[in-house]
């Protein structure tokens, strides 16, 4: 038990262990956090507050372009856009699956459980941005840009689309280095269970927004 | 959710009945979207059910529901709220459905 944890216990505590006299009314001035939960997990969760209201706002901006141009195209068909969008879905909410499992592996001090689940989790977040870049590059070779649309009709389906995967792309690849980093940290000893779950809630929350830009996105715009 | 539920955290086999709830959500998706429905009746079919694997993957992979109440309170409603707010209470949101053009 640490001084100020001794400190924020109890005064006895600090008059029986002769804690320093400059850490006692600062530490008993402290409240307890009333969520229970650690700095990091809270930061986090402020920041999935923000971004997803962010990406709300992004979503909303596309339903207000959506409503106001009446020529809107809705360009992809089931195969490939379709099933390639519900592969992505698999591999992204697989992922979520074996994020799970390591922050379970790490809470249990199976240090080396925890390292494959990550992997794992590695691995299908660089699947995901394959598929994902791989479906752009196809759409730019149709002639699909930000602001071109080679089907005629309105060019804000391309601002829309490239504008909200490209954000929540981006999410998925600061999402894999950031799991990389924790990995090579908590194999090191350097970071503990607690970085992996907050870790973790990144990157479900990255899986949350897909469950919101695959069906506006991909299904309202399919025929 | 109460206090003592706080920290009770699932093994990995009920992680994966949700993971195949969500993979069953998103296969009614895709079969909804092409039963040819109206376009308002898709959307706010899609929507309800991309709320609930929201719901689910909150509550359940965010640990959410383990926590203490009090932060699902403190965050979750003040998030619907601001939301709301900036589909309803958008400045420009009426004003360019009514400046709408006509389809050619």
């Amino acid at each position: 038990m640490s001084e100020l944890e001794m400190a924020a216990g109890s005064g006895h505590t600090i008059a029986a262990h002769g804690v320093a006299a400059h850490a006692t009314p600062h530490a008993l001035a402290m409240e307890p956090s009333p969520y229970r939960v650690g700095s990091g997990k809270m930061a986090m969760w402020l920041f999935i507050i923000a971004d997803a209201a962010t990406f709300g706002a992004c979503l909303f901006v596309y339903g207000f372009l959506r409503l106001t141009s009446p020529d809107w195209v809705r360009p992809f068909v089931f195969s490939p856009t379709i099933i390639n969008g519900m592969i992505m879905t698999f591999v992204l909410l697989t992922s979520s699956l074996t994020m799970l499992g390591a922050v379970l592996a790490a809470k249990a001090g199976r240090t080396s459980s925890c390292l494959n689940w990550l992997g794992a989790t590695i691995l299908l977040g660089i699947i995901f941005a394959v598929l994902h870049l791989r479906e752009w590059s196809s759409m730019i070779r149709e002639g699909w840009r930000p602001f071109q649309n080679p089907m005629g009709g309105s060019v804000q389906f391309g601002a829309a689309f490239f504008s909200i995967t490209g954000l929540h792309l981006l999410h998925v690849i600061s999402g894999v280095v950031a799991i990389a980093v924790i990995a090579i940290g908590y194999k090191r000893g350097r970071f503990q269970a607690s970085n992996v779950e907050v870790t973790g809630l990144y990157w479900h929350f990255v899986d949350l927004v897909w469950m919101f830009v695959f069906p506006l996105l991909y299904l309202l715009n399919s025929h | 959710m109460s206090a003592a539920e706080s920290h009770q955290v699932p093994g990995m086999k009920f992680y994966v009945m949700v993971w195949i709830g969500l993979l069953a959500i998103v296969g009614f998706e895709v079969f909804l979207t092409y039963r040819n429905l109206p376009a308002k009746t898709l959307l706010t079919s899609l929507l309800l059910l991309s709320a609930v694997e929201a719901g689910l993957a909150l509550m359940y992979f965010m640990h959410l529901k383990y926590e203490r109440p009090r932060l699902f309170w403190s965050l979750i409603p003040t998030l619907i709220f601001v939301l709301f707010m900036m589909d309803h209470i958008w400045a420009d949101a009426f004003r360019l459905i009514n400046l709408r053009l006509p389809t050619p």
